[in-house]
C-alpha cells in the first residue's frame, strides 16, 4: 500500500505537480439493525482506495480510485490533472499551502476487543435485551423502535511530496436508537440519538446500553403523558450538556471554519457570519469558552494527524467571550500567513479532506448543578432536544426541547412539552451568565462539503445557564 | 472480470454455500466534480470507482455487504464470510422472497462521453452568466456522473443498465446577505444549460439586495421550486413502507385516505427519459416503473420491495432498496396558473426561493422546521416588495399538504445538496403557513 501511495505521489509530481499528496484507506465495518424487534439484517463493508491532491499550475486537484493498481490509479491522477491544469488558465489566484514540517508518526487507538471478535449472534441478543425495555408496563405504548449496533476500523497511509508519512489505526463503535411513544389520547413522542466512541467493543460494555435505554424509554413516556405546556414570555434558561454541545457545534464551530469564512464552502454548507477581522472581538459573556480538541482520548472526532498530515492541538476558539482562533487547513492558514491548526479530516478515500469540527465543547465552570439552579426563580431547564437547524451564516437558531422541566425556586418541577429557543448566536452566547463544572460528551455524524462527508464528532459541554430568554413553543 | 461476470460470481457462489436468495449489483462509477467560489475554481475532481453490493438470505436470515476489491478470490472470501454471518444471525420473519424472473427491462441509455476541458468551460459559462446580470460572487458546483449497474439474482434477474448525467447548483451573491440559487441537471448535454443556472440565480440576488428583518406570522407563501423539491422529497421519504414501519413518517394509515389537497398528484417513475436517476430494475431486479403515490390530494401507494409489499399486502413498486424502498425520481403534476397569477393571489404574502436543513420534532405527527436561504421576499399586491431575511418556516407537514391552493404550469428538474432525489416541480401556493424567527 504504501508503495501505491508513494507512486502516486511520483506520477503526480512527474506530470508537473508542484505539490502531491495520498491517502490509501481501508475501512472495515461491522453492522447488525433491529426493528421493532425483529433483526432487519447483519453485514458488513470492506472499502480500500486511495485519494491524491495535487497542485498544479496553482489549480487543485482530487483525484480518487480504489482500482489499486498502478494503472488504475495512473488513469485517475490524469483524469484529476487535466481538469486541474484547463482550470489552472483561468485562475487569478493560485491555491498556496502553508508550511509544513515533516512530520514521520504512527498513531492508533488501542482495543481491547479487537474489531470483529464479536460475533453476530452476541450483538443480536443485546439488541434483544434492549428491545424487550420497551414492553414496559404502562398505557404508553412504544409500536416503533430502530436499533442498531455498528463498529469499524480505518486503516490509513499518508504521504505526501513534502517528505511527511503518517500511518494511523482508529476503531470506532456505535449504537443508533429511534423510538416513538404512544398513547392514544396523547399523541406520540420521538427521540433519535447515539452513543460512540472511537474504541473497540469495550465502549460498548462500559456504556450499560439496557440501564440508558431503559432510562431514555421512562424519560420519553413521561413527556408524553405528563409534560405541560411551556412558559412564553421572557426566563432563565438552563441547558443541559446535550443542548449546549449542539450549540457550540452549530453556533461556534461551523461559523468558526476558516473555509466557510472565505467564502469556499459557499455553494452548498454556506458562509459564516463571523469574518477575519472579527478575530480579538466579543461574542459572547466572560464565562464563555468553547474548545475544540481532536486529542481527547477515546472521543469520537479522536484524530492525532489530520488528513494533510498536520499535528492536531486542542483549539481555543472562544476565550473568555473573545473569539480566539478559528479552525483552519493549510490552504486557509497560508491565505493568512499562519499555521494550520489541524482540522483538515476527510470521512474516506474517496473524499477530498476539508476543515472539520472534531470533538467541540464548552470549558467547565464554576458552579455545582445545584448552584446553577440555585438563582432561578422561574425558569425553563432544557435538557435534550429533538428538532433543531440554523442558518447558513450560523446566525439564527433554534432548538427544540424534548426533555425540559419548569423550574420554581431553584428546582425543577414538571416536564413541558417542545420549548422553542429561538435567538441569535451572539444574543445566545451574550445571554450566558454561568456555566456548570461537569463536562460530558454526546456523539454526532457532521455534514459538510460536496459530495457530502460525514464526519464523526462529539459535542458538549457542562450545564450552561442563559439570563432573560425568549421562550417559543412548537 | 467483467461487471456481469462479477455478479454472476456472486450469486454462484452463494447459491453453492447454500443461500435461499442472492442478489448483487455491481456499481462503476466515472464521476467528475467542480467545484468554484469568489467567482474561481477551487477544486477539480476526479473518481472512478467500482463497487459489488450484495444480499444473501438463508433460511430467511438477511445479510449484505459492500466491498471494492472485485477480485476472484476477495469476492469468494467476501461471501463465504456474508453466508457465515446470515447463518449466526436471526431470522427476519418480514423477509419474503426475492421475485422470479427473468425479467423484460425496458433499456434507455443515455451514456455520453464529455471531454474534461468541456467541464471547465460550462463552469466559466455558470459563473459569467451570473456576472452577466450583476453578481458581485458565485459558487457552485458541476457535477458529471456515469455510472454503469449490473444487476443479477438467484431468482433469474439479469440486467444492466448506463446512465450519464450533468449537473450544476450555482449560487449568486450580491452581497454577504443577498444571495439567489439556482440549478440544472439533464441527462443530455444538449438539454444543459449551465448559464441559464448562473443568470437564474443572479436575478434571485439581485433582488434580494438590502434585506430587512422579515416578521413572523401565519403566511400565503409561494414556495419556489427549490423549496417545495425539499419537501416533497421529505413527503416521498414518507410514503417509503419501511419508514411507515419504523416511525419515520406522517402517512401511517393514511392509504386511501385525503393527506393532501386535491392540487397535488405526486409520481415515482424510474423509467422516464430525462430524469437523472432513472435505473431499469430495482435492487431485487424488478423492473422500475411509473408509480402514482398521491393522486389529487389522496395517498394512492407506498414505496415497496418485495418484503415491505408482503407486510403491507401489496406488491412491489419496483422500488427496492434491499431493506429501505427509496423513490427514482419525483414528479410533481404541474398546475394551470402562470407565475404572475401565483403571485397575484398575494395580497399580503411572501415567496421563498430556497430553504435547508429541514428537520422533524416528530416525523409521526408531521411536526418540523425549515430555514430559508437565499432570495426570501414580501408580497404585496400581487408585486414583490421588499427583500428580506432571518424567517424559518414552522409548521406541521401534513397540515401544510392540505394548505397546498395552486401550482404553477411550468416545472423545473430540481436536484442538489437539499434535494436529493431529483424532483421535477412547480412553484406552490401554500396557505396559512407558519413563519416564525429568532426571538432576540
Amino acid at each position: 500500500m504504501e508503495d501505491l501511495a508513494q507512486s502516486a505521489v511520483n506520477y503526480s509530481t512527474s506530470l508537473g505537480s508542484t505539490y502531491a499528496e495520498a491517502r490509501v484507506q481501508k475501512d472495515l465495518g461491522n453492522s447488525t439493525v433491529m426493528k421493532n424487534g425483529k433483526p432487519q439484517f447483519s453485514g458488513f463493508l470492506r472499502e480500500a482506495g486511495i485519494g491524491i491532491r495535487l497542485i498544479i499550475n496553482g489549480s487543485l486537484g482530487f483525484a480518487s480510485t480504489n482500482n489499486l493498481t498502478q494503472e488504475g490509479i495512473k488513469d485517475t491522477i490524469l483524469s484529476a490533472a487535466s481538469m486541474a491544469r484547463f482550470a489552472a488558465a483561468s485562475m487569478k489566484k493560485p491555491i498556496k499551502l502553508s508550511n509544513l514540517k515533516i512530520n514521520r508518526a504512527k498513531w492508533e487507538v488501542k482495543q481491547r476487543h479487537k474489531f470483529g471478535s464479536i460475533d453476530v449472534e452476541k450483538k443480536i441478543k443485546l439488541l434483544q435485551n434492549i428491545d424487550k425495555l420497551f414492553r414496559i408496563k404502562s398505557d404508553v405504548k412504544f409500536p416503533s423502535r430502530i436499533l442498531s449496533i455498528n463498529e469499524n476500523l480505518r486503516e490509513q497511509i499518508f504521504l505526501n511530496s513534502e517528505g511527511t508519512y503518517i500511518t494511523s489505526k482508529v476503531p470506532r463503535v456505535s449504537f443508533l436508537y429511534f423510538m416513538t411513544a404512544y398513547k392514544p389520547s396523547k399523541g406520540t413522542a420521538q427521540r433519535f440519538n447515539k452513543k460512540a466512541e472511537s474504541s473497540g467493543w469495550e465502549a460498548i460494555l462500559s456504556w450499560d446500553l439496557t440501564e440508558f435505554v431503559s432510562q431514555e424509554i421512562n424519560v420519553l413516556a413521561s413527556i408524553l403523558t405528563k409534560a405541560k405546556r411551556p412558559p412564553r414570555d421572557k426566563t432563565d434558561v438552563i441547558l443541559g450538556s446535550e443542548v449546549t454541545g449542539i450549540v457550540c457545534h452549530e453556533s461556534c464551530g461551523h461559523p468558526f471554519e476558516a473555509d466557510r469564512i472565505l467564502g469556499r464552502e459557499a455553494a452548498a454548507a454556506g458562509e459564516s457570519f463571523v469574518n477575519m477581522k472579527m478575530l480579538g472581538k466579543r461574542i459572547g459573556s466572560k464565562t464563555v469558552n468553547i474548545i475544540d480538541d481532536p486529542t481527547i482520548p477515546s472521543s469520537y472526532g479522536y484524530y492525532l494527524y489530520d488528513d494533510e498530515g498536520v499535528q492536531a492541538s486542542r483549539r481555543e476558539l472562544i476565550k473568555e467571550g473573545i473569539i480566539n482562533e478559528f479552525l483552519h487547513n493549510r490552504e486557509t492558514s497560508a491565505e493568512l500567513g499562519i499555521q494550520s491548526n489541524g482540522a483538515a479530516r476527510a470521512i474516506s478515500y474517496d473524499r477530498e479532506p476539508i476543515i472539520r469540527m472534531s470533538n467541540t465543547y464548552m470549558d467547565k465552570g464554576d458552579y455545582n448543578q445545584q448552584e446553577l439552579f440555585k438563582a432561578i426563580s422561574k425558569g425553563v431547564y432544557i435538557k435534550s432536544f429533538m428538532e433543531w437547524n440554523i442558518d447558513d451564516r450560523r446566525y439564527n437558531q433554534r432548538y427544540v426541547g424534548l426533555e425540559a422541566y419548569f423550574i420554581k425556586n431553584g428546582e425543577p418541577k414538571y416536564l413541558i412539552r417542545n420549548p422553542v429557543i429561538e435567538m441569535t448566536t451572539p444574543s445566545l452566547f451574550k445571554s450566558i451568565d454561568a456555566v456548570g463544572k461537569d463536562i460530558s460528551f454526546s456523539a454526532a455524524t457532521c455534514g459538510k462539503g460536496d459530495p457530502q462527508q460525514g464526519v464523526p464528532v462529539w459535542t458538549g459541554g457542562p450545564d450552561i445557564r442563559l439570563r432573560n430568554v425568549k421562550i417559543g413553543e412548537a | 472480470m467483467s461487471e456481469n461476470e462479477l455478479s454472476s460470481l456472486v450469486v454462484k457462489e452463494g447459491k453453492k454455500g447454500g443461500a435461499e436468495d442472492v442478489a448483487a449489483t455491481c456499481v462503476t462509477e466515472d464521476v467528475k466534480m467542480i467545484r468554484f467560489a469568489n467567482n474561481e475554481i477551487t477544486v477539480s475532481k476526479a473518481w472512478l470507482l467500482s463497487t459489488i453490493n450484495f444480499m444473501i438470505v438463508f433460511k430467511k436470515r438477511v445479510a449484505i455487504a459492500s466491498i471494492t476489491d472485485l477480485s476472484e478470490g476477495s469476492i469468494k472470501k467476501a461471501v463465504h464470510s456474508l453466508l457465515e454471518i446470515a447463518k449466526s444471525t436471526k431470522p427476519n420473519r418480514e423477509y419474503e422472497r426475492l421475485p422470479r424472473g427473468p425479467f423484460n427491462y425496458i433499456s434507455n441509455p443515455t451514456s455520453e462521453s464529455i471531454q474534461t476541458s468541456r467541464l471547465v468551460e460550462y463552469t466559466k459559462d455558470a459563473i459569467n452568466g451570473a456576472l452577466s446580470i450583476g453578481a458581485k460572487r458565485v459558487a457552485g458546483t458541476l457535477l458529471f456522473n456515469n455510472i454503469n449497474t449490473k444487476i443479477e439474482t438467484s431468482t433469474g434477474a439479469s440486467g444492466y443498465d448506463i446512465g450519464s448525467s450533468l449537473e450544476i447548483s450555482v449560487r449568486a451573491f450580491t452581497n454577504s446577505e443577498a444571495s439567489g440559487q439556482a440549478n440544472q441537471c439533464a441527462r443530455r448535454e444538449r438539454d444543459f444549460f449551465p448559464s441559464k443556472a448562473g443568470q437564474a440565480a443572479a436575478e434571485i440576488a439581485k433582488e434580494a439586495s438590502n434585506p430587512v428583518e422579515g416578521k413572523p406570522g401565519k403566511y400565503n407563501v409561494i414556495l419556489g421550486p427549490n423549496v417545495f423539491a425539499n419537501l416533497i422529497n421529505e413527503v416521498i421519504s414518507a410514503t417509503s413502507a419501511f419508514n411507515v414501519d419504523s416511525g419515520l413518517s406522517f402517512l401511517k394509515g393514511m392509504l386511501g385516505k385525503r393527506v393532501a389537497s386535491s392540487s397535488l398528484t405526486l409520481i415515482d417513475d424510474g423509467t422516464i427519459t430525462d430524469g437523472i436517476n432513472s435505473r431499469a430494475f430495482d435492487d431485487e431486479g424488478v423492473p422500475t416503473r411509473r408509480t402514482e403515490i398521491i393522486k389529487d390530494g389522496i395517498l394512492r401507494s407506498y414505496l415497496h420491495n418485495s418484503s415491505t409489499a408482503k407486510k403491507f399486502k401489496s406488491s412491489s413498486t419496483g422500488n427496492a432498496g434491499w431493506i429501505v424502498p427509496q423513490p427514482w425520481n419525483i414528479i410533481i403534476n404541474k398546475g394551470h396558473d402562470d407565475f404572475q397569477n401565483l403571485l397575484s393571489e398575494l395580497d399580503d404574502g411572501l415567496y421563498i426561493t430556497n430553504n435547508w436543513y429541514t428537520r422533524f420534532q416528530d416525523y409521526r405527527a408531521g411536526d418540523f422546521s425549515t430555514v430559508c436561504r437565499d432570495g426570501l421576499f414580501k408580497i404585496k399586491k400581487g408585486k414583490i416588495d421588499q427583500s428580506i431575511k432571518g424567517l424559518r418556516i414552522s409548521d406541521n407537514m401534513p397540515r401544510m399538504l392540505r394548505n397546498i391552493h395552486l401550482l404553477s404550469s411550468k416545472q423545473n428538474w430540481i436536484k442538489w445538496w437539499e434535494v436529493e432525489t431529483p424532483t421535477l416541480t412547480p412553484h406552490a401556493l401554500i396557505k396559512n403557513v407558519n413563519l416564525t424567527k429568532s426571538l432576540m
